[in-house]
């Protein structure tokens, strides 16, 4: 698979963005003492605790965990999502934290692609809509936005099926179009929370061949939260968290 | 574009909702409209039989005559004034006035006497088209007489009776004739219904042994798009010598009951569309309610809060457009009919009155651009004050919370 050639005039306009952009540190992400908790009645939990992080770009990184272990709350705050209750998160050298709200969108419309665990695709629109939508929301040429959408959507094999909306597909096809809607724009990263969970073991199979593909072919940085097992085997990096924090950090070849 | 586009799906998609709230709001619309009209058409109709039956729209006369009507107090030089404010454009008739009392078999009534200029006051004035039972005046019938609809009742007379009138002429003399009826009026005015005579303008000259000068001068603007006060202000400058008031000067309670009646219609559209607007607010609430996750999943990537206050905004203001369309057509066609037809009161209002003017038994619309466009004006401001809070709080939902939210 080719790498995309990032459209002419697709990169992100604004200062920020190029400033991120000429950033030449390793790290696409860093956390640096996060910390979430959250009020369960007169209960605070803390989901996350005192956690530091960083991923490399080009990752294919998982957070791993038993349930309640933080791992969602996590992505979540990477993806601005949520704000932490304390610590830092910086995306591309961007402090999250200092982000209006519109230029927290603009980072998730250009910088972050989600791949959710019900595929949270929006039902009114086909898969080719779908993944359309955030090249919209850019502001992207037409032309550009139909050989863009059509080319994923092939990469993604769903080559035929532009036109069938989510309530007309399987769970992995609608998973594929997910997928294609996260890299439709080749963002910096793409986090993608149990992608695997809703969805057949060939299915899964095959949807982590293709994000393994993209990551080794296309360079797309991933960070899942799973506790399927199939995803952890292929992961380089597997980050086990227990009651928020980092558990155990492994590096595999 | 695209946000526009989501919008049409979902107004397709939650389709009943849609069609409930839009039909609520083309319903409130069409009945707006329809009392809009009906309201123009009366005020139109009381304003007609002020001013077009019997007023004018400017009158003038001798200083202190309105507050004395005396005999004596006339206009002299009423026929070259007539020639000036027709010359100046102005349709103006000289009038003549005195009382005296009516006689018919054994009953009788004091009546205002009116002489009448047919020539002139035909351009002035309606009332020759207002004949109830009968004929209007008529030069080469010098003794046939009009009377008031209340009048002829009180002496029961009708076309063909015979009349007769004592007063006192000019001279001092005991002024009497004996007239006939010639027609009846209808409803006018209170004072016209109960003691209206009407002669011919030499009759009552020979009657009265008046044989120059006039009462009243009446003077009707050449067109109803010309400003009152100028055109009172215009004839005032012709007739220096004079004391001019226009309709609305002369009759303020009828004035203000009809200016009242346009803040009548104001009062009933914020009533009716206060209604509408917890409509249009309940349904786009229940809208955003159940479409939380779908926001939330939309701010997650990448959606701003403003494209969101757009979305919900361009959802609403669809259903607006559809609904004043079919406000607009229905409430207009309605409307329209009810302007040619107009609706029968006859059994129930015979003989009612409006701010003292005597109400027509069929009620008619009257379709005027403000009726019409009132109504939708005031349509658009309530749907989009009450798609405020519904477009804030899509636009500050948290992602997070949105997303997970079931």
């Amino acid at each position: 698979m080719a790498r995309h050639a990032g459209a002419a005039g697709r990169k992100p306009k604004n200062d920020i963005m190029r400033a991120m952009e000429t950033q030449h540190s390793p790290h696409i992400l860093r956390l640096e003492n996060v910390t979430k908790t959250y009020q369960q009645g007169k209960v605070e939990v803390r989901a996350v605790d005192d956690l530091s992080l960083a991923v490399d770009r080009g990752d294919f990184a998982a957070l791993c965990g038993p349930s309640g272990s933080g791992k969602t709350t996590v992505l979540n705050l990477i993806g601005g999502l949520d704000v932490p209750s304390s610590g830092k998160v910086w995306l591309e050298g961007q402090d999250l934290a200092t982000l209006s709200r519109a230029k927290l969108s603009a980072i998730r419309r250009d910088r972050i692609g989600f791949v959710f665990q019900a595929y949270n695709l929006i039902p009114v629109m086909t898969a080719y809509e779908n993944a359309e939508f955030v090249l919209k929301l850019q502001g992207a040429a037409e032309r550009h936005c139909r050989d863009r959408v059509m080319a994923i959507l092939k990469e993604v094999g769903l080559e035929g099926l532009e036109h069938r909306r989510p309530d007309e597909m399987s769970g992995g096809q609608q998973q594929r179009v997910a997928i294609a809607r996260a890299i439709v724009t080749e963002p910096a990263i793409v986090l993608a929370d149990e992608p695997t969970a809703n969805v057949d073991s060939v299915t899964a199979d095959a949807l982590l061949d293709l994000m393994q593909a993209l990551n080794r072919h296309n360079g797309v940085t991933f960070l899942f939260s799973t506790h399927d097992q199939r995803v952890m085997d292929r992961a380089h990096r597997l980050i086990r968290l227990h009651d928020g924090k980092i558990d155990k950090d492994e590096v595999r070849n | 574009m695209k946000i526009l586009s989501i919008a049409m799906r979902n107004i397709v998609r939650y389709w009943r909702r849609t069609l409930v709230t839009t039909l609520a709001m083309a319903f409130a619309g069409f009945i707006m409209i329809l009392f809009a009209a009906l309201m123009a058409g009366m005020i139109q109709t009381s304003e007609r039989n002020a001013v077009i039956m019997d007023s004018a729209d400017v009158q003038v006369h001798a200083h202190g005559y309105l507050d004395d009507p005396d005999l004596y107090k006339r206009v002299d030089n009423a026929d070259a004034l007539v020639d000036v404010l027709q010359r100046a454009g102005f349709f103006a008739t000289q009038r003549l006035y005195g009382f005296g009392l009516a006689a018919a078999g054994s009953s009788s009534a004091g009546v205002r006497l009116r002489g009448i200029h047919l020539g002139n006051e035909a351009t002035v004035t309606q009332i020759h088209h207002h004949v109830l039972e009968g004929a209007w005046l008529d030069e080469g019938v010098p003794h046939g007489v009009v009377v008031g609809k209340k009048l002829a009742r009180t002496l029961g007379v009708s076309p063909g009776d015979e009349v007769v009138i004592v007063s006192q002429a000019t001279d001092g003399s005991m002024a009497n004739d004996l007239y006939f009826i010639r027609g009846v009026l209808k409803s006018v005015a209170e004072d016209v219904d109960r003691g209206g005579f009407y002669l011919l303008e030499h009759t009552f000259r020979q009657l009265m042994v008046l044989p120059e000068g006039a009462h009243e001068v009446a003077v009707m603007r050449p067109d109803r798009a010309t400003d009152l006060e100028s055109a009172t202000a215009e004839v005032a400058a012709l007739a220096p010598d004079y004391e001019t008031k226009n309709w609305r000067q002369l009759q303020p309670v009828i004035a203000r009951i009809l200016d009242m009646a346009d803040a009548q219609i104001i009062i009933m559209i914020v009533i009716t569309y206060i209604a509408v607007g917890t409509v249009i607010l309940n349904a786009m609430l229940m809208s955003v309610f159940e479409r939380i996750h779908e926001f939330g999943v939309m701010k997650a990537i990448g959606v701003t809060p403003w494209q969101l206050t757009v979305l919900i905004y361009a959802e609403m203001l669809v259903q607006v457009i559809i609904a004043a369309v079919i406000a607009l057509l229905t409430g207009w066609w309605v409307a329209d009919y009810f302007q040619t037809n107009g609706i029968d009161l006859s059994a129930i209002a015979k003989g009612a009155s409006f701010g003292g003017v005597a109400m027509d038994p069929i009620w008619r619309a009257y379709v005027t651009t403000e009726a019409l466009v009132t109504p939708i004006v005031f349509l658009f401001i309530v749907a989009v004050v009450a798609v405020i809070y519904p477009a804030i709080k899509a636009a500050l939902i948290q992602p997070v919370k949105a997303i997970y939210f079931r």
